[in-house]
């Protein structure tokens, strides 16, 4: 096949320079190298630790020194070419090549196009083949290329702590198959992740054939899907929905963050924001309402949110089928009494869904018993929403035992050998199930991991797993699509994937992972064989795989089996604590617990990184007496929850529940249900990479199986202690300033053009001028002069002006740009200590601010008084605003002028440009830009380990070459001193425009040297999910940048200055409902803007504006 | 004071300034001729792995550059070729020559040849091949004629003062298109084509970066 021959055969040993991992092959045999591995692994786990990997260093340094000093002259160190020896077909040097691949996740795959660098995968994108997701990828998606170079990760197959070589690990899985193939598989265990790999799915069922008697269990740790049993006991099939959020325009979620954690969060971001943006006066926008206990990214972008426990979600669904559907009354009002809700908000949302019959939508998140999922189907029913907005797919089940069963099994005495495929039980399985003790009371066990984990250490032997980047297989997205695992690289530690495991176990004549996955796609597609897997390759999907659409009959009756018991009321209280275990937004279940992109991240509501914390209500922050009193300032919110510049000295508490204990830092959270305490998992890891050490704590150990979503029962208690949270926005409130413009949809229809009258800008003449005002985005650029200023930039008279627009209103803060930006940018991580010191490099980050409309004209006069008002409160129930902000490219750039070495200045299409090797680190741009979105260096990030960065000079210098490559060669990296930040992802415009203007001179009309529309795609736009950010050419009148920027509800951020960022924002639009007892006619948001503002009137417009009275306020 | 100091130390200041300022002007002079890349870069011309003669495979023999360096107007990096490529005639031609052993054995035990790199830029600085050459700017421009060197030959700075001295006039440099890679050819300008070097100009709208961005990411 073609495909596998594009990676050149790992030649033996390159003459010079730096050796990839073809030297480690041979480096694993060297004798040195071999006896420190034996010595290690005694210990297990830990084996990768500080010195060894200095060491490490120390091998690769010697071997490839030769390269660099050698031959050395007195001019200038020689350097060499190395050219391939052979051609590698389609490789062309400096250019990137695409391949299709797709990152297995539970039973939603990602598709992605991974960019190779010869052979060396540096960038994920999604794959736009893939209709629902257009190309978009997830925050962790973008993170997971990070694992592949990840030095700590397992280097070599042991067993007992002796190293095996690949041969010795194809004997061991053989000798298992043979051992128990007589036997039939009687006392063989298999533990695996949950996968809808149709590959895996074939090679288990031959195993079952072959080995009958063999238990296969799966865990996972996480639910992210509508429990099955709800589904049959409802439409007597196993099915699962599939929502359609673009048809929907009421939609209702029942605790469920299907725009984060659930699956398929991608297709339901991106559809939700076709159904959100409103372009136009006439455009219609979807509603929605959240129910739920956490405050989650979904709850962020509710138009009315109902705090409630997680438990209580059920009397909420049950309330509303009964106002829906009055004949269900009977069965379920004792379930409907289980929870107090305002009867106002279940009538008026009720009645809501009820009017948009066929566009309504009831969505229960995946952790909630089925009786919520059998009430939200009943409710879809009723809302005429099946084939509408949402379909049925028909599934088949994993034939798999859980790891109850398995652990029976062993507690039974009848497992002999157990297999573990992935997962990492050890530090996941539910906590009531020991599972630590029942592992090792297993004779043999093989566990296949991706680092040296937990579970590892307590297992015999450990055979190192292939990253998705490296292996062959196939997986499918969470509507079935099948997708191909294709990869990028070789293994570059010998790495295995399940199904080779699996297909060697059982003896198969070629257990090559390629030949499985083969075999499997060319009996799906059908027709010629080697045509079929070509295009599978070559697409990234299979056309026509997914789960076929079954239309389904809601059967009540059976339906109505599920509610035979007799609920009971939980009441919660500060000693009654409902617990609630959270998918964290970045650890998912915890195997990312070594990414150190993914840590430094900051998480997209709380905004602490490297941790996790217990999340408290407000109002049980004051009842545990965590909430100092008497602070002075209030609006920023600094005090109330101890904030020192970034560092967040929080309580620790000891949170218990069902007898099991585990301490935290508790951070408080506005927006929880007051007596729910959220806890997200992932966290904690005891066994990992120097990354993930010492980060939060597990939350596992205090989950069962019984309540894995939500347990009731817990308490916390004070240890007395404090702890620093890196927490990088200890600003909470907009201070009633006009950041983020937001407004109702119906203000919004009467004056599409609101944003303008809020803000400084609103009160004064345009600062364009008369003339500037009347002038569009692109004439602005080039037309209108720039101040009188003394200092010259650039005119703007490139082909092409470069700006930006970003839509606040279906920015759901995901993050996933953030991640995108770090990749591709070669940005680094500065490590916890540096980031509570406020040094994060990101240049893109997400403003999160809550308004609760009680900031009021007062709050400065606070600070004089103590005279308590709302705004010493921290806000309860808040609305939250989000708002990306990176570099904006000013056109009159504050930075640029007091750069005293012109290292930033314009170029001619509008770029603040930043020329690293001109930087002397002066940070005066920092200090004098508006938004702060200057990043300086302030260690050698790339060259010093995070860990000893203050012994400067003196410390070990240079990485290890596996993390050099995942760099991005188009980028540089930049050193100790030097400013960094955003340019638009500068090297993307010069290659596009560089690929245009040469393909044009070579299709003889070389004057076209305009990049069309969309050519180019910034990193962050490229991923975002509900395409949020336009990037273009703003000379362009037709271009999307352009058209966004045309409408009404642009500003600029901080317009008032005369900056003219390129950069603007579309303000935020919300839907409420007035007949919602808690409509507010405004945003709060907007509350706060005219309370502070405007203390005399609540209105604000310019229509019959009385200056005179809004004096007061001060503007 | 006049004890102290003899009369001629009145000229003392006048003789240090000076002295300072002839040192100053020397040490000035000599960065500028020494430190500057027109002294420490032109001219070199290490020994390569294979004494390749471009003189008589281009001269003689007739290739063109692209034969070799086949990416060039693809790509930003101009391929140095495998040694695949050598072997397209060496397999027949001088199949026994003891120069060519690097280029036999590379080619049969896939390790690459290290070829001495001659031309480098900065890591920090993005030069891209293919912009240049599909736009008329020819070879020689950078380096010089490589079609009459038995030895590869650094002829030119390479600074940044050097390609911003082209930035700022393309038309004087600019060849035309069928000219690129004829390395005996010269621009439109110096054939006393200044009218079609700026008609090149305007057409081809040739602008090209001034600023950082140009070469810096």
């Amino acid at each position: 096949m073609k495909r596998q021959v594009e990676h050149p055969a790992p030649s033996e040993r390159e003459l010079t320079g730096p050796r990839y991992w073809r030297s480690l092959d041979e480096l694993a045999a060297t004798p040195g190298f071999k006896a420190q591995l034996e010595r290690e692994f005694p210990d297990g786990a830990a084996e990768m630790s500080g010195t060894d990997r200095r060491h490490f260093m120390k091998i690769m340094a010697a071997s490839f020194a030769l390269g660099g000093v050698g031959l050395a002259g007195c001019r200038r160190p020689e350097k060499f070419i190395l050219p391939y020896a052979k051609n590698v077909e389609g490789v062309i040097p400096g250019l990137p090549q695409y391949y299709a691949t797709a990152m297995p996740l539970r039973k939603g795959a990602i598709p992605l196009l991974a960019e190779t660098h010869q052979g060396r995968p540096t960038k994920l994108e999604g794959n736009p083949t893939y209709a629902p997701y257009g190309g978009a990828t997830s925050l962790i998606a973008q993170a997971s290329i990070l694992d592949l170079y990840d030095p700590d990760r397992a280097t070599a197959h042991t067993k007992g702590g002796a190293v095996l070589d690949a041969n010795a690990v194809n004997d061991l899985l053989a000798n298992i198959g043979k051992t128990y193939g007589p036997g039939g598989g009687a006392g063989l265990a298999f533990l695996a992740d949950e996968s809808n790999s149709p590959t895996r799915a074939r090679l288990v069922k031959g195993l079952k054939q072959k080995l009958p008697k063999a238990l296969w269990a799966e865990y996972e740790p996480l639910q992210d899907e509508a429990p099955v049993q709800a589904a049959i006991a409802c439409f007597g099939s196993a099915v699962k929905p599939v929502y359609r959020f673009a048809k929907a325009r009421r939609i209702l979620s029942l605790d469920a963050d299907f725009l984060s954690a659930e699956s398929n969060s991608l297709g339901n971001a991106r559809e939700f924001a076709k159904g959100r943006r409103v372009t136009k006066k006439t455009d219609e926008m979807n509603r929605l309402y959240v129910a739920e206990s956490h405050l989650t990214l979904t709850g962020s972008m509710a138009d009315h949110r109902l705090r409630l426990p997680s438990s209580h979600i059920l009397g909420l669904a049950a309330s509303l089928l009964i106002e829906l559907y009055p004949q269900a009354k009977e069965q379920l009002t004792p379930y409907a009494a289980t929870a107090t809700v305002d009867p106002k908000w279940i009538a008026a949302c009720a009645a809501d869904l009820a009017e948009n019959k066929g566009a309504a939508l009831v969505v229960a998140g995946a952790h909630q018993p089925p009786e919520v999922h059998a009430v939200a189907y009943g409710l879809n029913r009723i809302l005429e929403a099946f084939g509408n907005t949402v379909d049925f797919v028909s599934i088949t089940p994993a034939a798999a035992a859980s790891i109850g069963d398995l652990a029976n099994a062993i507690k039974a005495g009848s497992v002999k050998t157990l297999v573990i495929l992935g997962g990492n039980p050890v530090y996941n399985a539910p906590a009531d199930l020991d599972w630590a003790s029942l592992q090792k009371s297993v004779g043999d066990v093989v566990r296949v991991g991706y680092y040296a984990d937990e579970t590892s250490a307590l297992a015999g032997t450990h055979l190192a797993a292939a990253h998705y980047l490296e292996s062959w297989g196939d997986a499918r997205t969470a509507d079935g699509t099948v997708v191909p695992v294709q990869p990028m690289i070789l293994p570059l530690f010998g790495g295995l994937t399940d199904s080779e495991v699996i297909a060697r176990i059982i003896q198969l004549s070629k257990p090559d992972p390629y030949v499985l996955v083969s075999e499997t796609i060319t009996a799906l597609a059908g027709g010629d064989p080697e045509k079929a897997m070509r295009r599978f390759l070559h697409d990234g999907v299979l056309a026509g795989s997914a789960y076929p659409v079954t239309s389904v009959e809601f059967d009540a009756r059976s339906a109505a089996r599920l509610f035979r018991g007799s609920p009971s009321t939980q009441t919660f209280s500060a000693k009654n604590l409902e617990v609630r275990f959270v998918t964290d937004h970045k650890m998912d279940d915890g195997r990312f617990a070594n990414n150190g992109w993914l840590h430094e991240c900051p998480d997209p509501i709380t905004k602490i990184s490297w941790d996790n914390a217990i999340l408290v209500s407000p109002k049980l922050a004051k009842e545990l007496g965590i909430v100092p009193h008497g602070s002075a300032i209030q609006v920023a919110r600094k005090e109330e929850n101890d904030f020192t510049i970034g560092k967040e000295n929080a309580h620790v508490f000891e949170l218990t529940v069902g007898g099991r204990k585990l301490r935290g830092p508790v951070h408080i959270q506005p927006g929880l249900a007051n007596y729910t305490v959220v806890v997200p998992l992932g966290y904690g890891r005891t066994a990992t990479g120097h990354v993930g050490r010492n980060a939060g704590f597990n939350a596992y150990s205090i989950r069962t199986a019984a309540a894995s979503g939500f347990a009731a029962g817990g308490s916390l208690t004070d240890t007395g202690t404090r702890a620093l949270l890196a927490n990088t926005q200890e600003h909470w409130s907009m201070e009633g300033r006009d950041l983020v413009r937001e407004a109702n949809l119906d203000e919004y229809q009467k004056n599409p053009a609101y944003v303008k009258g809020i803000g400084m800008e609103s009160h004064s003449p345009s600062v364009l001028g008369v003339e500037g005002e009347k002038m569009s985005p692109a004439e602005r650029a080039s037309k209108l002069p720039r101040g009188g200023s003394m200092y010259k930039t650039p005119e703007f008279d490139g082909h092409h002006q470069w700006g930006m627009s970003i839509d606040l209103n279906t920015c759901i803060g995901c993050n996933a740009c953030v991640v995108a930006c770090q990749a591709e940018n070669n940005i680094p991580i500065v490590g916890k200590d540096q980031v509570m010191r406020g040094r994060e490099m990101h240049w893109i980050r997400i403003d999160r601010y809550y308004s609760d409309g009680k900031a009021d004209a007062r709050a400065m006069a606070d600070l004089f008084s103590n005279v308590a008002s709302g705004n010493r409160e921290i806000p309860e129930d808040p609305q939250i605003s989000l708002q990306p902000v990176a570099c904006a490219q000013c056109e009159l750039a504050p930075c640029e002028v007091v750069c005293p070495v012109n290292a930033t200045v314009h170029d001619e299409e509008g770029l603040n440009t930043m020329a690293y090797n001109r930087c002397i680190g002066t940070r005066y741009c920092a200090n004098n830009c508006p938004y702060k979105v200057r990043r300086f260096n302030f260690f050698d990030w790339n060259q010093r380990r995070l860990d000893n960065l203050y012994l400067s000079q003196l410390g070990p210098k240079g990485v290890p070459d596996l993390v050099q490559m995942v760099k991005n060669p188009e980028v540089s990296i930049r050193m100790r001193g030097v400013m960094e930040k955003c340019t638009y992802c500068v090297q993307r415009i010069q290659n596009g425009k560089i690929q245009h203007k040469v393909k044009m001179a070579q299709a003889g009309r070389p004057g076209e040297v305009e990049v069309p529309d969309g050519t180019i795609k910034v990193a962050c736009q490229q991923v975002c999910p509900v395409e949020a950010i336009e990037f273009g050419n703003i000379l362009d009148p037709k271009s999307r940048v352009s058209q966004a920027k045309a409408r009404e509800q642009d500003y600029a951020l901080l317009g008032y200055l005369n900056i003219r960022p390129r950069t603007t924002y579309l303000g935020r639009l919300r839907n409420p409902n007035p007949k919602m007892p808690d409509y507010g006619a405004l945003p709060l948001s907007r509350v706060e803007y005219n309370a502070k503002n405007h203390p005399a009137h609540d209105d604000h417009g310019h229509a019959g504006h009385d200056h005179g009275a809004a004096k007061k306020g001060g503007h | 004071m006049s004890k102290l100091f003899p009369k001629s130390v009145n000229k003392l200041p006048l003789q240090i300034v000076i002295y300072v300022g002839v040192l100053a002007a020397i040490a000035t002079a000599g960065v500028t001729y020494y430190m500057t890349p027109k002294y420490t870069r032109v001219g070199y011309a290490p020994l390569q792995p294979v004494p390749f003669s471009h003189a008589k495979h281009v001269q003689e023999i007739g290739l063109d550059c692209r034969y070799c360096h086949s990416n060039v107007d693809k790509s930003g990096h101009s391929n140095v070729p495998n040694s695949q490529t050598c072997m397209n005639c060496h397999s027949m031609i001088k199949t026994t020559s003891p120069l060519l052993a690097p280029i036999r054995d590379s080619y049969a035990t896939g390790k690459p040849v290290p070829w001495v790199w001659i031309h480098q830029t900065p890591d920090y600085a993005y030069f891209n091949h293919a912009i240049h050459v599909n736009r008329g700017i020819s070879c020689v421009e950078c380096h010089g004629t490589v079609n009459k060197m038995d030895t590869v030959t650094h002829m030119q700075p390479l600074s940044m003062g050097f390609c911003i001295d082209c930035h700022r006039d393309p038309a004087a440099r600019l060849r035309d298109p069928k000219d690129v890679f004829n390395l005996d050819s010269k621009p439109l300008a110096e054939q006393g084509r200044a009218a079609d070097a700026a008609k090149f100009v305007h057409d081809w709208k040739v602008k090209p970066p001034q600023s950082c961005s140009g070469c810096h990411r």
